[in-house]
Formats: C-alpha cells, structure tokens, sequence
C-alpha cells in the first residue's frame, strides 16, 4: 500500500508521510514509513525504498531457518562453514557473541535446539539494515516496523519523535502506553514464537514475563535484550539498566509494570494502562 | 472490525485480565515535545554494522523495483479466503485474511482448536495479526507505530501464506 499526504505549508503540519510500503519478508510483514518535508515521493526517496526492500529480502534469503536451503539452514545443518556463507552470516555471528555478553547469556542463539539460531537478531538486525538504506537528505524521518520491531530515525515532523504505542500484553487488542521515540524499540513476549523463548540456562521454554520492551539506537541488540528480557524476567533489567543508551520496561505474569529510569514514555509520570495495581507494585528501577 | 475482532480475541483467551481496559485514545497524548532541532533526528539512524554487507544488495536494486508497491489506482474487489488448518505447537489453527485488490485489509484466525490447553492461551495471541497495529493506531491520530510481540509462528506463516496463495496476493 503507498498513499501520499501533503499538507499546506505554515500551520500546525500533520504528518507527512510519503510512502507506507509493506513487505512480507522473514515470515511476517514489515512495514515501511517514509516521512518527506513536503510529503511527495521524489525519486531518492522510492531508490531508498527499493534498497531497503532488497535489504530485507536478502536478509530473509540468508537467514530463514525454515527454507531448508538458506546458507543459514545448510550452516546449521553443517553442511557448510560459516566461511563459506555470505559474509552476513559471521557478521551477524559475531553481533550475537556480542549481546549474549551484553545480555549476561540471557541471549544465546548457541543454546537453541538445533544448533546456532540468530533468528532472534536476525530480524532487527535487517531492520536496522534496511533503515540505513532509507537514509538520504531527501528523507527527514522514517520507520522500519519489523511486526512490533521497530527501527527509526527522525519523526513525522522536524524536531518532533514519532510516537509509538506499547501493546497491552494482556488485552493485546489494546495500547498499554505509548513512548517517545528515539531510535528503535523491541518488544517480547510470552506470546511470541511460541516456544521459541528458550531459557539458555536451562534450555527449555520458558515464561518469566508477559511483555518486555527494550529502547535503544540500534533495533538488532534491542531486539536480542528483549529477547532476554522476556525470558529473565524483571530481575533482567538490572542487566539492561546497565547497558548505557538502552533503556527497557517489563510486564510481569501478575501485570506489574517496571521500568528503567530513562524510558522514554511519551508522558512523564503517565502509568502505562493496567498498572494500576496496589501501591508499591510499580517502580522505577534506579541504579 | 479489525479492534473488534481482536477485543473478541482477547476476551475469549483472555485468562487473567484484571483491570479495566483503557484506551490509549484516550490518553493526554495531545501535547508533543518541542525538542531543539536536530536533537530528534537520526540518533540511531546508521547502525555500526548497517552498510557493511546486508546494505549493498544485488542487482535487484533498482528503481524499478517500485511499480511492485501496491497499485497506487483504483482498487480491485474485496475478497477473502482461509488459510489451510496447520498443526502448531498447541494445536490447530486457520488464519482468514481479507484483501482489496493485493492489499491486505483483515487478517484473523478462522478456527481454533487448542484442545483447552491452558498455556497455550497466551500462544493463541500470535493469533494477534499484525495488520491489527493499523487498528490500534486508528485508536490514536497520535501514534505512528505499534511495537508489540509479533505472530510469527510457523503454524500462523503456513496458513497466511496459503490464503494468500489462494487469493493470488
């Protein structure tokens, strides 16, 4: 789907985005906001569409652990080195080795059953990937929403974020709260992937939150901190709280909210929706 | 119709839902913050990893990839179809999807049988399309995204794509 809004120049602007592109890449679909000055689609502006697409297709075509011929699939099944697949696969290998540190092995792709799934990076990894092809002086904001992941710089107007709503786990047909953002932001949860949330200590599935979103400048470690979030549970986000320029919250099982203290909720103050349980049961995390 | 079909959703699978449901329409969301120019943009835009291999694809770029956006003209008819029951971890699913012309308009679950298996209610919200985020952001003139977990469950992908297939999308 394309539309094209423009709006008069001078008062109070609206939003002007000049191309909503969804792509069904990497079993979901990814959605693709481009936000212009002056709203129109000038030819810069479909070529960094058209990278960006082919980024998430290459990406899907490397890393998808459900075609049996993927470099990532023969790699798992050993029939290949990691040197004989695409460069991507060791770049990405080597991103993982890096969040499983940062994550303090609460994200470990090596833990999968199977053999090394990155699948878990994979996503805001290419993401990410797919939103430095949208960069140009052309384009004053854009959004890659990879199904909930979402990778963004600028805003729909100049000197303004974009604006992101938090499901509600528990009423996911609802927004719990919605922040400011700042570059990209990740959600896991329970009810992601099915049982593909595998705790890597006890390498079974496993449930320790409802929801757990992760903010930060890049989406490929915010996505894997959320990963890890969602499986840790709130005694996560002290390894978060730790980590500078990332910032996260966690649904508990009962719908206790917390949060480190730099999350970007749009409203100060503003409790996200059904946290209002018994005094005391929502805190800031401080270090 | 999309928020309805979900708000039924999630009343059914709902299992420990306690405090009223708010709508984040509704939320003093109106007032944005007036940063200092430049402070908002681009903070995270280049990853340090970005442009290394994955940003230089092949051949396939080109500019005239773009006519494969979906049709700027006038929309075809309205149709919609059923994806193949699949086996997923807890049972068996449908998806249902309905498009206008090769836009995507509803996705929903056609059936569901997950045998009363308590844990996999919370797995049944993969059953949360993710074209519903344009539902939530109806709600709310104010948001530009949604982020929240994803359907991407290989049960739910094989039954999409098969509806797709069927109504050539």
């Amino acid at each position: 789907m394309m539309t094209s809004e423009i709006t008069a120049v001078g008062e109070c602007p609206e939003q002007r985005r000049a191309i909503r592109h969804h792509e069904q890449v990497m079993g979901t679909i990814v959605t693709i906001d481009i936000y212009t000055e002056d709203g129109n689609r000038d030819p810069a502006v479909s070529l960094g569409l058209a990278r960006a697409r082919a980024t998430l297709r290459r990406a899907d075509a490397i890393f998808s652990t459900w075609k049996a011929d993927s470099p990532m699939s023969r790699l798992r099944r050993g029939e290949i080195t990691c040197d004989q697949a695409p460069l991507e696969v060791a770049e990405v290998l080597e991103l993982c080795a890096i969040a499983r540190e940062m994550s303090a092995g609460w994200f470990d792709p090596w833990a999968m059953p199977g053999g090394v799934d990155p699948t878990g990076y994979v996503k805001g990894w290419a993401a990410q990937a797919a939103l430095a092809a949208l960069t140009s002086s052309e384009i004053s904001g854009a959004m890659v929403n990879a199904a909930g992941d979402i990778a963004s710089f600028g805003g729909p107007q100049p000197a303004t974020p974009f604006k992101v709503g938090i499901v509600d786990p528990f009423s996911p047909g609802q927004l719990a709260c919605v922040i400011a953002l700042n570059g990209a932001i990740a959600t896991s949860g329970s009810y992601e992937r099915g049982n593909h949330l595998i705790d890597p200590r006890s390498k079974r599935p496993t449930t320790r939150a409802a929801s757990a979103s992760v903010s930060g400048p890049d989406l490929g470690l915010a996505d894997a901190l959320a990963t890890a979030l969602a499986v840790a549970g709130e005694t996560g986000l002290t390894v978060i709280n730790a980590l500078k320029d990332y910032e996260a919250v966690v649904v508990s099982l009962d719908g206790t909210w917390r949060w480190t203290e730099g999350f970007p909720f749009a409203v100060p103050g503003q409790l996200p929706v059904g946290s209002e349980h018994p005094s005391g049961s929502v805190v800031s995390l401080r270090p | 119709m999309i928020a309805a079909t979900a708000a039924g959703l999630a009343g059914v699978l709902s299992f420990h839902t306690k405090s009223a449901p708010l709508i984040v329409g509704g939320l003093p969301v109106t007032s944005t913050t007036k940063g200092s120019p430049g402070t908002s943009v681009a903070a995270g835009a280049p990853p340090p990893h970005g442009s290394s291999g994955a940003g230089s694809p092949p051949s396939s770029t080109t500019p005239t990839t773009v006519p494969s956006t979906t049709p700027t003209t006038v929309p075809s008819t309205t149709r919609s179809a059923n994806g193949p029951l699949v086996n997923y971890n807890y049972g068996v699913l449908s998806v249902s999807i309905t498009v206008k012309g090769k836009k995507i308009t509803n996705v929903g679950i056609a059936s569901l049988d997950d045998g009363g298996n308590f844990r996999s209610q919370s797995i049944d919200q993969q059953s949360i399309p993710l074209l519903e985020q344009q539902a939530l952001q109806a709600q709310s003139a104010n948001i530009q995204g949604v982020s929240g977990a994803s359907y991407t469950s290989a049960g739910f992908e094989q039954s999409l794509q098969a509806a797709l297939g069927k109504l050539g999308v």
